[in-house]
C-alpha cells in the first residue's frame, strides 16, 4: 500500500498566496525527493501547482532551476533527486488529478492516433479541441510538448502539427 | 497703533508691516523696532531662534510663494505636466534659476520620474500635475507609498468660488481620493498660508517613515497676491535617526553572540537609512547568514548579493541554515518570520509595520544604520577579538560552503540554459553581468525578469539595484530617468518588460529625449505577462489551465516593434534576437551613453513556463462586427 505525506501547503509569498486555511491539502507520493518538494516548494505556493502538471525529466529540471532562481532553497546535491522524483511522480502517463476529462472524438486524419496516444498522456483531449490556432502556433505548441516529455519522434511531431493545423487551424 | 499691534499679534500683518505702520504714526525706527521685538514672543511668529537669513518675508502671488518656499527647502526640480490653473507657479519660475522644470507628458510618468529621483537621491521630490490628471498620477503613487519614498504631489484645484458647481472638470474633494496612498493630504485655504502648508507637507513627506503627501491649491489662491514668511525648511526637519536603547542593544548583542544558529534578514529600511556598511560589518563580525531582498515586496538590495554570507530570499522556513534560534530582522518589512523555538528580534524604522502581522519577541523602533553600528560596538565590547573570530569562522564557514554551492549551481543553470533564440532570461543575466559597469544604477521594472537577477551582483561595491516593492508596472523607464537625474555621473540602465512598456506607453521616452538623458533602456520583450500567466495557470489550475486558453496574458498580436517606437522619439536603438549579439549591442549602448545620448535595446526573450507556447487569445474583431464597410 502506498504511503502518502499530507501537506497543508503554507504559501509564503504574501502578494500571491491565498490564506493558509484556503490552501488545499495535497498528497505527495512517497519517494526520494518528496521531503525536498514538501518543504522547499511549499514555502511559496500550494503544491497543486506541481501535482496538476505532467512533465518529463528535462522540463521538471528547468522548472526546478526556475524555482531556485526565484529563491527556493534546494541544494545542488538535491537537484537530481528532486527532478527524478517529480518526473516519476508527475510525468507523462501518470494519471492527472480531478475528474476525467470530457470524452472527445477527434476527426479522422493522419496523426489522429498520435494525438490520442501522445497528447492524452498529460492532459485531456478537450484541451486540444478547445481553440483554433495558427499553423505557427501549433508548431510551437507541439515543439513545446515534446520538450515537456511527449514521447514523439521528430516525424511524429511533424505529423501531429500538420494534423492539428488541418483540423483545428485558425482561419 | 493699538489696531496695528492687534493685527500683528493675530498674525494678520507681518513684522515689516508693523514696523512701517509704527513709523507712519510717528515712532522712531528704534522705538518701532523695540516694540516689534517686545511683541515677537507674544505673537509667536518666531517660536525658536532661527539662524540669520533662515526666514524672510515676501509678497507675491500664491504661485510665487509656493516656489520660494520650495527653494527654501532646497528643491532643485519640479516634475510636472501643466494645466491652466497652475500657471502662476510656472510664471514664478521664469526668472528663478534655482529650480528647474522637468516635464513629463503623462502624469504617471511624471510621478515615476520623481519617484526614481527620490529613491536614487534620498531627497524629497516635488510633482505638480493637473487636477484632472490626478488619477493617472495615483497609479504610480502606489509604488511611492508602499515603499515609503518622500514625495510631494501638488495640483491646482478649481477656484474656491467654482468648486461644487459641477463644472466640466470639477470633481469634489479630490484630496480625499488620495487618502489610502498618502501620509497626509490637504487643501490650502489662503494664499498667505501657502508657504506654511507647503512646509508642513514637505515635513510630512520627508519624516521617516517617509511617503507621498498631497496638496491641492485652488487656482484663485495661486493667482492671489499675499504677503507671507518664507522659512528655511531645515527649521522643520524632524530627525528620526533614533538610537536604540542601550540595554536593548546589549541584550540583542548577547543573543547574537550566544546563539547556536542565528540569521539576519535585511530590507529596504537599511537602504533608506544608508546603513549598508554597518549591516555588512555586523554580519561579517558574527558570521551571520543574511537573507532578504526578495522577489516580491522589496525594492533595493542593501546587502552585497555576492557576499558569501548572502543566502537569498527570506522564507518562513529556511532549509539553510536550518532551525534558527535567533533571527534578527533589520529593516525588512517582510522579514518578520516567527517559528517555534526561534527568538525573533525586529529593528524597524516604521512602527506601524513592526509586528503588524507576526508576533515579535523583541521589537525595537530605531534607525537601522545606528542600530547596526551600536550592535557592532556592543558585540565588540562583550566578546574578545579571539572569540569573535572563532564565532565568525565557525558560522561563516558553513554559510560560505552553502553559498558557494548555490553560485556553482547558478553557473550550471546558466550553462544548461544559455543558448537558443529567443534569448533566455538566464543568458541575458549572465551577459548583463559581463557587460555592465560595476557602478551602474540598475533600475528594474520587469516581473518575469527576476530570474536574471541571481546571475548578477548588486550591493556593496557592485551595481545598485532600484526597483519597486509593489511592482506596479509602468514605472521603470521614467524611474531610470529620475535616477540619472539624481546621479548624472553614473551609468544607468532601465530594464523593463514589454508589459511595463505598454503600461507606461512611450511617454517616458519623450522626457528621456527632451532632456538628453544618456541612459540605456532595455525592453525584455516576451510578448506576455509571462509571470502572471504562470501564476494564474499553476496556482489556480482553473479553466484557462485546463483548456489551454490564455484569456488574459498574451501581449503579441499586434507584435509591437518597440525599437521603432523609440525611433519615433529620436532615441537610437536596436533589436537583439540572438544571444551572440548581446555584448556588441551593450557596447554600442555604452558608446552612445558616453557620448551623451540615450540608447534603446529591445531583447526578444523566450516565454517560459506553463502555457508559454500559446499565442491564442479571445477572438474579437470590430471590423467583423460591422454591417457596412465604413
Amino acid at each position: 500500500m502506498r504511503r502518502f505525506i499530507l501537506i497543508g501547503a503554507a504559501a509564503a509569498l504574501v502578494l500571491v498566496a491565498a490564506p493558509l486555511a484556503a490552501q488545499p491539502v495535497v498528497q505527495l507520493p512517497e519517494g526520494e525527493g518528496r521531503d525536498v518538494v514538501a518543504t522547499a516548494c511549499s514555502q511559496c505556493h500550494a503544491l497543486t501547482a506541481i501535482t496538476q502538471l505532467r512533465q518529463g525529466e528535462q522540463a521538471w529540471r528547468y522548472q526546478v532551476y526556475d524555482m531556485v532562481l526565484r529563491g527556493a532553497q534546494i541544494a545542488p546535491s538535491e537537484i537530481d533527486g528532486t527532478v527524478k522524483y517529480l518526473a516519476a511522480s508527475f510525468g507523462p502517463g501518470v494519471p492527472f488529478p480531478g475528474p476525467p476529462a470530457a470524452p472527445v472524438t477527434l476527426p479522422d486524419g493522419a496523426g489522429k492516433e498520435l494525438v490520442e496516444g501522445g497528447c492524452a498522456l498529460c492532459h485531456g483531449l478537450d484541451r486540444v479541441v478547445a481553440a483554433k490556432r495558427s499553423k505557427g502556433e501549433w508548431n510551437g505548441i507541439v515543439k513545446r510538448m515534446v520538450f515537456f516529455g511527449a514521447p514523439l519522434a521528430p516525424d511524429q511531431a511533424t505529423t501531429i502539427a500538420a494534423y492539428l493545423d488541418s483540423k483545428f487551424g485558425a482561419d | 497703533m493699538k489696531e496695528l499691534i492687534r493685527q500683528y499679534i493675530d498674525q494678520g500683518i507681518s513684522r515689516r508691516k508693523l514696523m512701517t505702520g509704527l513709523s507712519a504714526v510717528g515712532l522712531s525706527t528704534v522705538a518701532a523696532k523695540s516694540i516689534a521685538q517686545s511683541l515677537a514672543p507674544v505673537a509667536g511668529v518666531v517660536p525658536t531662534s532661527p539662524p540669520a537669513g533662515a526666514m524672510r518675508e515676501m509678497k507675491g502671488t500664491g504661485g510665487a510663494l509656493f516656489v520660494q518656499q520650495l527653494k527654501a527647502a532646497g528643491v532643485e526640480y519640479i516634475f510636472f505636466n501643466p494645466s491652466t490653473g497652475d500657471a502662476p507657479i510656472y510664471d514664478a519660475l521664469v526668472d528663478e534659476p534655482a529650480i528647474h522644470l522637468v516635464k513629463g507628458v503623462q502624469e504617471g510618468a511624471v510621478v515615476a520620474m520623481a519617484d526614481g529621483y527620490a529613491r536614487a537621491s534620498g531627497k524629497t521630490a516635488v510633482v505638480v500635475v493637473p487636477n484632472i490628471g490626478l488619477p493617472n498620477a495615483m497609479t504610480q503613487m502606489v509604488n511611492t507609498f508602499k515603499d515609503r519614498i518622500p514625495l510631494l504631489v501638488v495640483v491646482a484645484a478649481f477656484g474656491q468660488d467654482q468648486l461644487g458647481r459641477d463644472g466640466p472638470q470639477d470633481y469634489e474633494h479630490q484630496e480625499v481620493m488620495v487618502q489610502p496612498i498618502t501620509k497626509w493630504y490637504w487643501q490650502a485655504n489662503s494664499a498667505a498660508g501657502i508657504p506654511e502648508t507647503t512646509r508642513r507637507a514637505l515635513k510630512f513627506a520627508a519624516t521617516a517613515p517617509a511617503g507621498p503627501v498631497f496638496l491641492a491649491i485652488p487656482d484663485n489662491l495661486l493667482r492671489m497676491e499675499a504677503t507671507a514668511t518664507i522659512m528655511d525648511q531645515a527649521l522643520f526637519d524632524v530627525p528620526m535617526r533614533l538610537r536604540p536603547d542601550a540595554k536593548d542593544v546589549e541584550a540583542v548583542a548577547r543573543l547574537l553572540i550566544e546563539a547556536k544558529n542565528p540569521m539576519m534578514s535585511i530590507g529596504d529600511e537599511v537602504t533608506l537609512a544608508h546603513g549598508e556598511a554597518e549591516a555588512l560589518e555586523l554580519a561579517e563580525l558574527l558570521g551571520l547568514p543574511v537573507a532578504g531582498q526578495a522577489e516580491f515586496g522589496t525594492w533595493s538590495k542593501p546587502f552585497p548579493t555576492r557576499s558569501p554570507l548572502y543566502l537569498g530570499t527570506v522564507l518562513a522556513t529556511m532549509r539553510f541554515p536550518g532551525q534558527i534560534d535567533v533571527h534578527l530582522n533589520l529593516g525588512n518589512q517582510y522579514g518578520e518570520k516567527a517559528a517555534p523555538g526561534k527568538k525573533l528580534i525586529s529593528i524597524r524604522r516604521d512602527p506601524t509595520s513592526l509586528a503588524r502581522v507576526t508576533p515579535v519577541d523583541m521589537g525595537i523602533v530605531a534607525d537601522p544604520k545606528l542600530a547596526a553600528a551600536d550592535l557592532v560596538a556592543a558585540v565588540k565590547s562583550i566578546a574578545t577579538k579571539e572569540r569573535l573570530k572563532q564565532i565568525a569562522d565557525d558560522r561563516g564557514g558553513r554559510v560560505r560552503t552553502y553559498t558557494k554551492g548555490m553560485w556553482d549551481l547558478r553557473g550550471k543553470i546558466a550553462q544548461d540554459l544559455s543558448d537558443g533564440a529567443p534569448i533566455r532570461m538566464e543568458r541575458l543575466g549572465v551577459e548583463l553581468e559581463k557587460g555592465l559597469e560595476k557602478d551602474t544604477l540598475y533600475v528594474a521594472d520587469v516581473d518575469s525578469g527576476k530570474t536574471l537577477e541571481p546571475f548578477m551582483g548588486f550591493g556593496g561595491a557592485d551595481k545598485t539595484y532600484i526597483g519597486t516593492g509593489p511592482n506596479v508596472l509602468g514605472w521603470g523607464m521614467a524611474g531610470g530617468f529620475g535616477a540619472k537625474l539624481a546621479h548624472p555621473d553614473k551609468p544607468v540602465v532601465a530594464v523593463v518588460g514589454d508589459g511595463s512598456f505598454l503600461f507606461s506607453g512611450p511617454a517616458p521616452l519623450w522626457s528621456i529625449a527632451r532632456y538628453k538623458a544618456p541612459i540605456t533602456v532595455m525592453v525584455l520583450n516576451n510578448q506576455s505577462y509571462n509571470n502572471e500567466r504562470n501564476r494564474i495557470w499553476t496556482f489556480g489550475g482553473g479553466a484557462q489551465f485546463k483548456t489551454g486558453r490564455d484569456m488574459t496574458c498574451y501581449n503579441g498580436s499586434p507584435d509591437v516593434d518597440f525599437t521603432k517606437t523609440a525611433a519615433a522619439y529620436g532615441v537610437e536603438g536596436e533589436t537583439v534576437k540572438e544571444p551572440g549579439q548581446i555584448q556588441a549591442a551593450l557596447a554600442r549602448a555604452k558608446a552612445a551613453n558616453v557620448d551623451g545620448r540615450p540608447y534603446f535595446l529591445e531583447f526578444h526573450i523566450q516565454r517560459d513556463g506553463v502555457g508559454a507556447a500559446s499565442e491564442w487569445h479571445p477572438p474579437l474583431s470590430i471590423a467583423s462586427l460591422r454591417t457596412r464597410k465604413v
